[in-house]
């Protein structure tokens, strides 16, 4: 404290001197400590970083470098062990059905490596992901997701081996094993914290070990841990000597924030930042500097990964015109994805067929099995000849007088969605229909517009999800939002279809991998041939890596590449 | 003395200019064929003092409509094209929209071969279709010096709007207040000190922030096209008055005792009549400098307030919004935020300059206060 | 006297409570409350965790209830808690509240150092070449837009020529460097900021120092020092300055209100970690009890000034009663 104050009061006054003598200054010397240290740039906010309570993508980011789960997914999109010495299975026994007085459940055998420890050397129990379970749980803390921790029912802990247990799980469903966010507590240190505070509104997250003392290194098991910590600014880490795994190998590793990506090239070059995530620029900015770097011969790789994240246009089907689906398919057909992509992205993203990309395994481009609606303007607009809307002379069509206009709403502000909104306008200004963009702040549009069903025809934005997730909090019919249900669930193009609504059902309990393919593909041939929403492209993951960073394989999915930290390499 | 004069009317000058580009932006959107809202994905970030086209599909629709409108034209230009080959075509109908995908130069030097009343026809559609960049284009495509002008259209409304209501409701506050006294007058100055000592702009972040369609009485009033400037009026007249209103009061307090008015007084003037005969035509000298420093202030409040991205939406352009989105801009085009930002400094700084010259030449005593 | 310092606080009081409870209403009228900014992209929540969450948040509540619990948490010494950052409000706060403090007063210093002097020597010199040039400068420092001076602040001087950071606070270091270097490393990144702060501060203080000068010029002591054989520089810094020092410090503390708008936006365009830049932050992302604390802090601060401004006008001068 003393020293911040004298710090403040030299500042202060050598400031105002200096700088009316140096404004011009020499450039103070760039301290480069290029010694096994690698400053990251990130463009999102961060937040406390308690696993639990943690909501934003860039907080999973960095928590991957410093703490992990029993299971995740890697680059391939494939499930594998981190704490957990395998993943329990039915076919071996591991895992079974059970009959719980009437309701179908499963338990499941599940065993922490043996070297698995916290930071400050104490081994990681069963306990750690009960105590975890059992503050989930509680009403008081403000949990986003709460499945993610109460799918699972009971912990029981072997008295023999406390690395030993049996999960209970509430559902019979298939993806039991998938708890990659399921993460442990350290109940060392964080029992006390909620014995204590647990029964206070927030009390537990306001008086945690994570939010009085984050840079306690028993919070955390993974490769790394936190040295220093600025909500708003930065995290430093420092490697594990107790991590399970093989030992980090850079020395240093700081994340920073720096929310104006028009300044990320800046502080690239200025060696403020050596490296620029996976959530650091959009595409245009990445496309410039790859540009840059390939003519300037810069020491840098501009990365990019097809990603799950999935661009798309909802489409309200209770708007009179959009109800026809001659006019959806219409608007299917007149649109270019691929002269899209090729157009703005230089090809590198990749046009979407319907809601599962191409890195899922149930993603299929087989035309038995879906429907693929090919660009062809001729037979767009013959669709919408059929479907009565007629072209008049001044190039719009029209149908009893009314002319076919359609409300296009996108979040406003973002550069690349407002140009691809700029492309379809004209595209379908081509077709004789007319678009009229309405654009709105991320917050009103989410908030606001698009929760309520108020968007007019049309609506632009991404889902972000991961390989084999059951789309039915966005296709189901129970999930259409209404006054009624408070305004809750994500099938905003109120999407009503019975045959759907039982495979999505279907989808979660059935346990044989061939059936639940099959189950997948159905439910994306019913997408394509009705055609609720319009697929525009998945979105590429884009980083900015030193040419010596060894090892470095970004996921494309919520689970990012920082699971392999331990492995880089400068 | 002499310079200062010289500066008033080299910014009554130059908000003449605005005001004056402002009001014809439809003509000179008419006269170049530049739109501001015409986005080209094809001619992003175009320098300056560049030539463009309309995009392809701009053209391509432009010959569909001539050739519905007039297909006797369209047809005999097509039929001498095609007796001179100068077009591959063999296709009926098609032989203008060879021309139309080509580059427009090279369209136009095609026609220029023909030499028909009819080609001229269409040699002039494609002299339209060639543009020129003054300024060059933005992350969209689109023209930044008819942007600039359109700009200067909504940024000087809100500013002179703002200013002028701003001034009648500061001029209302201040006489009834002045000239009345009394408990009504401790409480309107009251407020007025209140929203004086408030730091403006945060508090006005929060009044942008909201939603206007949740205020119970407003939704009738606006629609979505023109609401972010309505509410920009809005947010920045509730906050201007307070000069106005004190400047008033004061001249009127000390109006109010002298032998005129108390001469009306007794001649059995009304209050109302005392106010608009007697005292206003006494403050009009002050009202007017103050008119003209708050355009410059509401003018810059625009901006920063689009510059946060809680102003005027787009894509409606404002020289606030085409700033906040050059920001991100910079490595890729500073143009596109350095020009916006001077139109402003030039603006405010007139505004400036012309209210200091009328000061001066109202109360040459006060001179550079 | 003590009257009227405690009806001005008193004011004061009343006025902090009416603009927080105003600020709070308004703040429910933004659309999106944090509950909903957290399902915007996330498929997963589900209904049930969205009412959960509300509940918690006592987001079901109307505004004036809400309000209540507001203050008297604030009462009881809970400043409350961040949802997007998911910390105690105060910890959030304290080293921005320094950060803005730095930036500030610096800011202040050197416009002072600067305007002043060119004020008086522009009123020493009415008309010259040199006046109007400190007019002019004056004049666009006021109409300067400062968050464009930001924007080509960091063209020129970090994009073209890279002398400065383009944004930030500190650089990132071990713990374990100097003193001095803590402070430089500091100043680099003042630099900018500073600079784009300042301008609008010089351009009225020079104005204002120059039309004070000019005024106590005018008095009949300054003829009677001059009369005497004074040196010029005695007459003009010991008898003239000091008279038109008087409304200075006036301007000065009135002028905390407009720096600390300035900060909002300077803070934005240099990612400088301060309390302007958390507020806007927090006003844009609905994390109220954030907000709603630098909200008052602000306006408190302001009204302090404003305060303090009136009590040294009438040290300043004896004529002036409080009544």
């Amino acid at each position: 404290m003393m020293k911040t104050f004298l710090i403040t009061v030299f500042t202060i006054s050598t400031c105002t001197s200096t700088l009316i003598g140096c404004k011009k200054g020499s450039n103070f010397s760039q301290k480069n400590t290029v010694k096994n240290e690698l400053r990251i740039g990130i463009s999102q906010e961060f937040e406390n970083l308690n696993p639990l309570i943690k909501t934003m993508a860039a907080t999973s980011y960095i928590y991957s470098m410093i703490g992990r789960s029993l299971v995740s997914m890697g680059a391939d999109g494939k499930w594998y062990p981190q704490l957990a010495k395998f993943i329990p299975n039915l076919q071996d026994g591991s895992a079974k059905i059970i009959s719980h007085s009437g309701k179908k459940k499963i338990i499941a055998r599940w065993e922490i490596i043996a070297n698995a420890k916290w930071g400050d050397g104490t081994p990681i129990t069963c306990d750690d992901f009960a105590l975890a379970l059992k503050v989930a749980e509680s009403p008081t803390v403000s949990v986003g997701e709460k499945e993610t921790y109460t799918q699972v029912e009971k912990i029981e802990t072997d008295p023999q081996n406390p690395k030993k247990c049996t999960f209970t799980y509430a559902k019979a469903k298939w993806d039991f094993y998938t708890l990659g966010q399921f993460y442990p507590l350290p109940k060392h240190l964080e029992e006390a914290v909620f014995a204590k505070y647990g029964a206070e509104k927030e009390g537990y997250e306001k008086n945690s070990n994570y939010t009085t003392n984050p840079t306690l290194k028993g919070l955390y098991n993974g490769p790394y841990f936190i040295s220093e910590v600025k909500l708003g600014d930065h995290v430093s880490l420092t490697p594990n000597p107790h991590f399970y795994g093989t030992p980090a190998k850079i020395a240093k590793i700081i994340i920073k924030l720096i929310p104006n990506t028009g300044t990320m090239e800046a502080n690239l070059r200025s060696g403020t930042i050596d490296m620029i995530s996976t959530l650091g620029l959009s595409l245009a900015e990445a496309l410039i500097l790859d540009r840059k770097v390939q003519a300037e011969d810069l020491p840098y790789i501009v990365t990019f990964t097809p990603s799950v994240t999935y661009e798309h246009i909802d489409l309200n089907l209770e708007h009179p015109i959009l109800s026809d689906i001659n006019v959806r398919k219409a608007l299917l057909k007149g649109l270019d994805r691929e002269g899209l992509v090729k157009a703005l992205f230089e090809g590198k993203q990749e046009a979407a067929l319907h809601g599962i990309s191409p890195k899922d395994p149930w993603y299929t481009n087989d035309p038995n099995y879906i429907s693929i609606h090919y660009y062809s303007k001729r037979e767009a607009g013959k669709l919408l000849d059929a479907a009565g809307w007629k072209m008049s002379p001044e190039g719009y069509r029209f149908k009893d007088g009314k002319k076919l206009s359609l409300v296009f709403m996108t979040t406003a502000g973002n550069k690349t969605r407002e140009l691809v909104q700029a492309f379809l306008q004209n595209q379908y200004k081509n077709l004789g229909i007319e678009i009229v963009p309405k654009n709105e702040p991320a917050r009103v549009l989410f908030g606001e517009t698009i929760r309520k069903r108020q968007f007019g025809a049309m609506a632009m934005f991404a889902w972000v999800s991961s390989p084999e997730n059951n789309p039915r909090s966005t296709l189901h019919s129970a999930s259409i939002p209404t006054e009624k249900n408070g305004w809750s669930g994500q099938n905003f193009m109120s999407w009503s279809n019975k045959e759907n609504d039982a495979l999505l059902d279907r989808l979660d309990i059935e346990m044989d991998a061939k059936k639940r393919l099959d189950l997948a593909h159905k439910i994306t041939k019913l997408y394509t041939e009705e055609i609720p929403v319009l697929p525009l492209y998945y979105r590429s993951d884009l980083s900015v890596v030193p040419k010596s960073l060894k090892n470095y394989q970004p996921t494309g999915h919520q689970y990012y590449e920082t699971n392999a930290v331990e492995n880089w390499e400068l | 003395m002499k310079k200062t004069s010289v500066t008033t009317i080299l910014g009554a000058f130059i908000i003449g200019l605005f005001v004056f580009l402002s009001l014809a932006a439809p003509g000179i959107k008419a006269l170049t064929g530049l739109d501001p809202d015409a986005q080209n994905v094809f001619s992003r970030y175009q320098k300056p003092w560049s030539r463009g086209t309309v995009s392809q599909d701009n053209r391509e629709n432009t010959i569909e409509k001539l050739i519905q409108r007039d297909p006797l034209l369209a047809q005999s230009v097509e039929n001498s094209l095609k007796e001179k080959s100068l077009v591959k075509t063999d296709l009926s109908g098609e032989a203008l929209f060879e021309l139309a995908l080509m580059p427009v130069p090279e369209a136009i030097s095609i026609l220029e071969k023909i030499d028909s009343p009819e080609a001229t026809e269409i040699k002039k559609i494609f002299h339209s279709f060639e543009l020129f960049h003054l300024f060059g284009t933005d992350e969209l495509g689109r023209d930044v010096f008819i942007r600039l002008i359109f700009g200067a259209r909504v940024s000087m409304a809100v500013g002179i709007l703002v200013a002028l209501m701003a001034a009648l409701i500061g001029l209302l506050i201040g006489s009834v207040a002045g000239f009345y006294g009394g408990l009504l007058d401790t409480i309107l100055m009251r407020t007025t000190d209140a929203l004086l000592s408030l730091p403006l702009l945060p508090v006005m972040i929060v009044v942008a922030a909201i939603d206007l369609q949740k205020l119970p009485l407003l939704p009738t009033l606006v629609n979505a096209q023109n609401e972010s400037i309505l509410k920009m009026i809005l947010i920045l007249c509730l906050f201007s008055w307070m000069t106005v209103a004190r400047l008033v009061r004061g001249n009127i307090l000390s109006l109010r005792e002298q032998d005129f008015i108390l001469a009306a007084r007794a001649l059995g003037a009304s209050n109302f009549s005392i106010i608009t005969r007697h005292l206003l035509p006494n403050v009009i000298g002050s009202m007017l400098v103050a008119i003209s420093l708050g355009v410059g202030e509401s003018i810059l409040f625009e901006a920063a307030l689009s510059f946060l991205g809680l102003g005027i939406q787009p894509p409606t352009p404002s020289w606030g919004n085409m700033l906040f989105n050059a920001q991100e801009l910079i490595y890729q085009s500073p143009l596109l935020a350095i020009l916006p930002g001077l139109m402003i400094l030039l603006t405010v700084m007139s505004f400036n300059y012309l209210g200091d010259g009328l000061q001066d030449a109202l109360d040459p005593k006060a001179r550079g206060r | 006297m003590l009257t009227y310092l405690l009806r001005r606080l008193l004011q004061g009081a009343i006025l902090i409570v009416v603009l927080s409870y105003l600020c709070f209403y308004l703040m429910t009228l933004m659309p999106g409350d944090p509950v909903d900014m957290m399902i915007s992209s996330n498929p997963k929540i589900t209904a049930e965790d969205v009412e959960r969450l509300r509940k918690l948040y006592g987001l079901d509540q109307p505004a004036y209830l809400r309000y209540s619990h507001w203050v008297k948490d604030i009462l009881s010494g809970d400043l409350g808690y961040s949802r997007t950052y998911r910390v105690p409000v105060q910890e959030l706060l304290a080293p921005r509240l320094l950060n803005t403090f730095i930036l500030s007063i610096t800011a202040l210093c050197f416009s002072v150092l600067i305007a002043v002097p060119a004020g008086v020597f522009s009123a020493l010199r009415p008309g010259s070449r040199f006046d109007h040039f400190i007019n002019f400068i004056s004049f666009a420092g006021i109409s300067i837009p400062s968050f464009w001076l930001g924007i080509v602040c960091i063209i020129l001087f970090a994009v073209w020529i890279p002398l400065f950071p383009a944004g930030g606070t500190l650089t990132i270091q071990d713990e374990s460097t100097s003193f001095g270097f803590e402070v430089l490393d500091r100043l680099k990144y003042l630099v900018l900021p500073v600079l784009s702060l300042s301008l609008q501060q010089i351009g009225r203080f020079a104005r204002y120092t120059r039309s004070a000068m000019q005024e106590s010029l005018r008095h009949d002591y300054i003829r009677t020092a001059t009369a005497k054989g004074l040196s010029q520089n005695r007459v003009v810094w010991v008898h003239g300055f000091r008279n038109a020092l008087i409304p200075l410090i006036t301007v000065l503390a009135l002028s905390m209100s407009s720096i600390f708008s300035g900060a909002i936006i300077t803070e934005t365009v240099f990612a400088y970690q301060g309390v302007g830049k958390l507020t806007y932050d927090s006003i844009n992302s609905n994390d109220y009890n954030v907000a709603m604390i630098s909200f008052i802090i602000s306006v408190t601060m302001v009204l302090m000034m404003n305060f303090l401004a009136d009590i040294l006008y009438g040290v300043a001068d004896p004529r002036i009663r409080y009544v």
